[in-house]
Formats: structure tokens, C-alpha cells, sequence
């Protein structure tokens, strides 16, 4: 597994495709459920998170299931965690859970690269 | 040694925190809970922290303003977590110190450094979005930024953890695994 990480509109997918040309990359947010397990390049997936969330779901264990089910996987997300507590209470779920979800998935992957002005800093190269 | 630790939200902050103090050794480890449990999430939030921290060793001490008035055995090893919600209760809480917020901490988190023998703190980033805020929420950025920036200028360490990973700003280093309990 890889993690590509960053703020919005750093570049993450450009710097992504860049160096993975190979991949078929998927939006987050227009992925299944189910079709995340089987896809090889995922990008935003805190869309998927988010999109996940509002249909109701918890993601309870979705990051480990997502590690035994889909190993190999390359993803983009979005780091939404640097700003003030939001007001409103789904906000603040989903902006947990995205921090807990890719905190499980860095820790299992081999790679965690952190893009800023389109520039990747690898934080972990294992 | 004062270490201070920061990151986003979920970002594993506490759990790196925890495992710097407990690279320590053995010393008398002190909790400083500065959460006030005023509604169901927060009791949540308290709860989730007690289950990461049970079996560690870990005494809660719970301090929700006033650091400068707590006596801790000088043997103690001290995580206060997080000057968020303290810098919070100091601006809000009717026995805070309102404007005297960022004074009042700094002496606090002096008094802390200087009787006990590590303390580490945790903080948060909250500094970069693009909603702007106005009134007591931009006073409070403005408090927890000048905070974070004067326990960074007294720190030994300073780190940004990003989910899980220690990204070292000051000082610092992998912690040795054989002290690591």
C-alpha cells in the first residue's frame, strides 16, 4: 500500500499519475462500496469517506479491512484535520474518522509521500 | 526534557505521545486530562483516551485551568493533554484567565517544566483552513498559535505527528525501541 497525502489543490493527483503511470486511477467519490476493494489507484478518498458517511455507514474496521482485502492499493486523500473543531457534528465525525481511517492505512503502507505546491516529501519510505 | 508534540485532528498525536513518555522509563506517570466532560461527545472522547492509555501506568490528574497551582512529585514524568481545550477552559471557563490566557499558560506549562523531571504536551494545528473566523474563535487561533509558538521556543523537542508518522521540527529522534516498555 502507498499513501499520497497533502492539502486541496497541491497537486496530489498529478504528482500520483506521475508516478504511477501505470495505474488505472479511480475517483473516491465515484466508487461502490465494494469496488474500492478491488480498484489498483484510488484518488481522494476522503470524498469516499465522506460520500460513505453520509449513506449512513460507520467505516468501523475500514481501514484494516481495506489493508486485508486490497494490500497493493495506491491512494490520494486530503488532509482535512488542520483547521478549528467544525460546528457541525457530522463535520467534526467525518474529519475524525478520515484522520483515524489514514492513520491506520500509513502505518500499514510502505510509502507515505506528503505533497505541497506539487512537491512530494516522503514522511515514510520503509 | 519538555517535548512538545502536535498534528491535526485524528492524527495519532496522543499514542505518540504516550510512547515518548513512556521511552522514559520507569518514573511516576502523570496524566493531565484538561478535557471538561461537558457533553456526550466529550465523554466519548474522554472514554476512547482512557481505553489508549489503560494498562500504561498512566495517574489521571484531571487540570482544567490554573497549571501554575498543581504540585506534582518531582519524580513524575507528565503528558498534558492538550493545550487546545486548556487554552479553551483559560479563555472561557469563569475561573480562566481570559485575557491573561496566553500568560497564564506559558507560566504554567514553566512551573511544570521546572518541578517535574519530563513533561511532554500535546497541542493541535488548527491554523490552516479556509473558513476565517472572527471574534473569541479568531481570538482563541491567536491565543493557541502564540502558545504553540512559545512552548516550541523553550521545547527540547518539537514534533508534528502525521497519521502516525513523527515528522521532527526540532530535536528529536526515532525512540529507542529497548526503552520502550
Amino acid at each position: 500500500m502507498e499513501l499520497i497525502i497533502g492539502g486541496a489543490f497541491q497537486g496530489k493527483s498529478d504528482y500520483a499519475k506521475k508516478q504511477h503511470p501505470e495505474i488505472c486511477w479511480k475517483e473516491g467519490r465515484d466508487l461502490g462500496a465494494d469496488e474500492i476493494f478491488t480498484a489498483s489507484g484510488v484518488l481522494n478518498l476522503h470524498e469516499f469517506i465522506r460520500k460513505e458517511m453520509q449513506a449512513g455507514q460507520d467505516l468501523e474496521g475500514f481501514g484494516e479491512e481495506l489493508i486485508r482485502r486490497n494490500p497493493n492499493l495506491i491512494l490520494t486523500s486530503c488532509e482535512i484535520g488542520y483547521g478549528v473543531v467544525p460546528v457541525d457534528a457530522f463535520d467534526r465525525a467525518y474529519r475524525e474518522k478520515t484522520g483515524r481511517i489514514c492513520t491506520v492505512l500509513a502505518s500499514y503502507s510502505r510509502k507515505v509521500t506528503r505533497v505541497i505546491c506539487g512537491i512530494g516529501t516522503v514522511i515514510k519510505d520503509a | 526534557m519538555l517535548v512538545l508534540v502536535t498534528g491535526g485532528s485524528g492524527s495519532g498525536k496522543s499514542a505518540y505521545a504516550e510512547e515518548k513518555i513512556l521511552s522514559f522509563g520507569q518514573g511516576k506517570r502523570i496524566y493531565i486530562a484538561t478535557m471538561f466532560p461537558f457533553d456526550k461527545e466529550s465523554d466519548a472522547r474522554i472514554l476512547r483516551h482512557r481505553q489508549m492509555r489503560a494498562g500504561k501506568g498512566f495517574e489521571t490528574v484531571e487540570r482544567y485551568t490554573d497549571l501554575k497551582g498543581l504540585k506534582l512529585d518531582p519524580d513524575s514524568v507528565v503528558l498534558l493533554e492538550c493545550m487546545s481545550n486548556l487554552t479553551a477552559n483559560e479563555m472561557f471557563q469563569e475561573e480562566g484567565a481570559h485575557e491573561r490566557t496566553v500568560e497564564a499558560v506559558m507560566e504554567g506549562v514553566k512551573h511544570l517544566r521546572d518541578s517535574v523531571q519530563h513533561l511532554v504536551i500535546v497541542t493541535n494545528e488548527i491554523f490552516s483552513e479556509t473558513a476565517q473566523y472572527l471574534g473569541e474563535t479568531a481570538l482563541y487561533q491567536s491565543y493557541l498559535g502564540e502558545i504553540n509558538c512559545q512552548i516550541a521556543g523553550e521545547a527540547d523537542e518539537v514534533t508534528e505527528v502525521v497519521y502516525g508518522i513523527p515528522v521532527y521540527l526540532k530535536g528529536g529522534c526515532v525512540p529507542d525501541e529497548k526503552n520502550v516498555e
